[in-house]
């Protein structure tokens, strides 16, 4: 499955290596990102993972990241219907 | 002040009395700062010692230990207990000198990105760089170690932030809120466990670290409902509770595994469906329903799902739970059934024979042990055995390294808890491979003077993996043979600690007693055969209904 996740992070320097290294770790495959910094000190991040793992095994463990404010997951799309 | 006085001024506002570590040139000014003020330091002699011994402190007082190490080595040689204390869930803050910010990044001289090395070890970590936010961010450290699911946090700190000045104010804090439960979530609860004919607890470490153990031991005494615990969760159920299993999984006691197969709601506490309690995931506790209480919101459904989850302070559920179910339940066939594989299964402590065996010996030192005790074991048969024969009041009186399964990680973290705890009886077991593993805190413990008892173990073999080379390797027995083992009551003569070598079961009793009674160290070195497994076993990849039991000849 295809996942959209929607991640608002406080700004750090090491914080996309945090969500990063958990989405690498927990068996997700990062497809796509955006990334933009908002002026009131935080970061969204939306971020496209590959897996055949539950979605949530991502999404619990990245809103346990301290510096992780809000996880969102936004859709699923069977991998034989992504488009290419 | 420098950034250096407030790190001692931030540890001393937190209660901290003593800390673990080791100098270093980028710690230099932490380390004079220390000097001569009321926090204690006790010199370790490796960064990985000190933070282990910062565990043992922690887990057996329930306080948050810290530890310090310097830039470099002194930060690597932190993570594997870092990792340890992550997979286990203990409350730790590591500070760690670094080099100075200008220099940060041209791969100084003892420089390496600790930082980014901690992610994967941690709880949290930062990376001080304004001097204006040390303190609170050493404030945030504690609170973060503590709160929710324990963890390690490591703090890393500049040089340069270390000698720069600043004015200290206490940072303003947050209030952690209790996390409780839903009704809607209790009521659905209550409604699986009115139903349940074969109601079962598995209970873990989680129940400890919770401050939640009296309210567990209350639902089980209004209910009645039997119970096991995994390795950590040990000493949450009171020794001899009606129904209690003892411990379950790989190692665990058959009539414990047996049970849990058998139960129609497994009510999981405090634990986390890991693979050496579960054996193969799809066939434990197959025909049960679960309840899921815990915490920490990810562990739920991990790896099983659940019918009911609660992720709130266990000591708010179970008072909850205990107030709506008692009398409540119809469970008498089921206790009885329970109380056939309790008897069933007891363990059997005669072995004929001039051979030390190890289940009875430490079976008989859990009955010497006095109200007061820490027994801190290493990794391998001996830690099995100490799990599987030995009984615990409180689960801060067992310290093992459950999650990583750590060697090295018992004579440290006894020296923690014997810091944490001058009163108490410590003793580490341990194992002729464990031991040499961080066998230089020996000195921490002549320089100290700590009463710390050591009870080694020793069949000249690495046991554990002997017992699988033997069992699944065809008997090829690669690189466990332990027969060139120092003399190791000698070589703890060289730290003062006086010992004795024993090696027939005869010698046991009374040297158990001179042990505990020694008023200072003491090393008994117990010769055991190595044809000795540790029985029964949950094969890899096989269901916990299928236990392989004792195989060796009697000798």
């Amino acid at each position: 499955m295809m996942h959209a996740l929607e991640i608002t992070l406080q700004q750090c320097p090491e914080v996309l290596e945090r969500v990063l290294r958990v989405t690498r770790h927990r068996g997700f495959k990062v497809t796509q990102m955006q990334m933009r910094i908002n002026d009131d000190a935080s970061m969204a991040l939306n971020i496209w993972v590959e897996a055949e793992r539950a979605i949530e095994l991502l999404s619990n463990q990245l809103d346990k990241l301290i510096d992780v404010t809000h996880c969102k997951v936004l859709a699923a799309t069977p991998l034989n219907q992504v488009a290419s | 002040m420098r950034g250096a006085d407030a790190v001692i001024k931030v540890l001393a506002a937190h209660g901290v009395t003593t800390v673990f570590g080791y100098p270093g040139g980028a710690i230099m000014p932490i380390y004079d700062a220390l000097y001569g003020s009321p926090v204690e330091h006790l010199l370790s002699r490796h960064e990985q010692g000190a933070a282990f011994a910062a565990v043992g402190y922690a887990r057996a007082s329930g306080k948050t230990g810290v530890c310090f190490a310097t830039s470099g080595p002194g930060a690597t040689n932190l993570i594997t207990s870092l990792a340890d204390a992550l997979l286990d869930s203990v409350p730790l803050v590591a500070i760690t000198g670094q080099v100075s910010s200008s220099v940060i990044g041209t791969d100084a001289f003892q420089e390496i990105d600790v930082l980014g090395m901690s992610l994967s070890c941690t709880k949290h970590s930062f990376l001080v760089t304004d001097i204006n936010e040390l303190i609170p961010t050493l404030y945030r450290a504690f609170e973060i170690a503590a709160a929710g699911r324990p963890g390690p946090v490591l703090v890393d700190i500049p040089k340069d932030i270390q000698l720069a000045a600043l004015e200290y104010k206490t940072p303003l804090q947050s209030v952690n809120d209790e996390l409780p439960p839903q009704a809607s979530d209790i009521d659905a609860a209550v409604g699986l466990i009115k139903q349940a004919k074969k109601p079962m607890l598995y209970v873990g470490g989680g129940v400890g670290m919770a401050g939640a153990v009296a309210h567990l031991r209350q639902f089980i005494a209004s209910t009645g409902i039997p119970s096991v615990a995994t390795l950590k969760g040990l000493g949450s159920i009171a020794h001899g509770t009606q129904g209690y299993l003892g411990m379950l999984g790989m190692h665990g006691g058959k009539g414990a595994n047996l049970a849990v197969q058998e139960c129609d709601l497994l009510m999981v506490v405090g634990a986390r469906f890991d693979d050496r309690v579960t054996g193969r995931l799809d066939s434990f506790a197959s025909n049960a329903k679960v309840i899921h209480l815990d915490i920490d919101a990810a562990e739920i459904g991990k790896l099983r799902p659940a019918d009911v989850a609660i992720a709130a302070e266990l000591s708010l559920v179970l008072p909850a739970l205990t107030a709506a179910v008692t009398g409540q339940l119809d469970i008498g066939p089921w206790q009885a059934e329970v109380e056939v594989l309790s008897r069933q299964h007891q363990w059997n402590y005669q072995h004929p024979g001039d051979l030390i065996y190890a289940p009875a010996m430490l079976r008989s030192l859990a009955n010497k042990l006095p109200e007061n005790s820490v027994v801190a074991c290493d990794v391998g048969q001996h830690q099995m055995w100490v799990a599987q024969h030995m009984w615990f009041r409180r689960p801060e009186d067992h310290l093992s390294s459950g999650g990583l399964g750590t060697m090295g990680f018992g004579l440290p973290a006894a020296i923690g808890a014997q810091v944490a705890r001058p009163d108490a009886t410590v003793v580490t077991v341990s194992g002729d491979g464990s031991f040499m593993m961080n066998v230089q805190e020996l000195t921490t413990i002549k320089r100290r003077k700590l009463p710390v008892k050591i009870l080694l173990m020793d069949n000249q073999k690495l046991g554990m993996v002997k017992q699988w080379q033997q069992l699944f390797f065809e008997e090829r027995y690669s690189e466990t043979d332990l027969s060139d083992n120092p003399n190791f009551v000698l070589m703890a003569s060289a730290f003062d600690i006086p010992g004795r070598t024993i090696t027939r079961a005869d010698q046991v009793e009374q040297a158990l007693d001179e042990m505990l009674n020694s008023s200072g160290p003491f090393m008994l070195h117990v010769s055991i055969d190595d044809a000795f497994n540790v029985w029964p076993l949950v094969p890899p990849g096989a269901s916990n209904s299928e236990m392989m039991d004792q195989m060796e000849k009697q000798t």
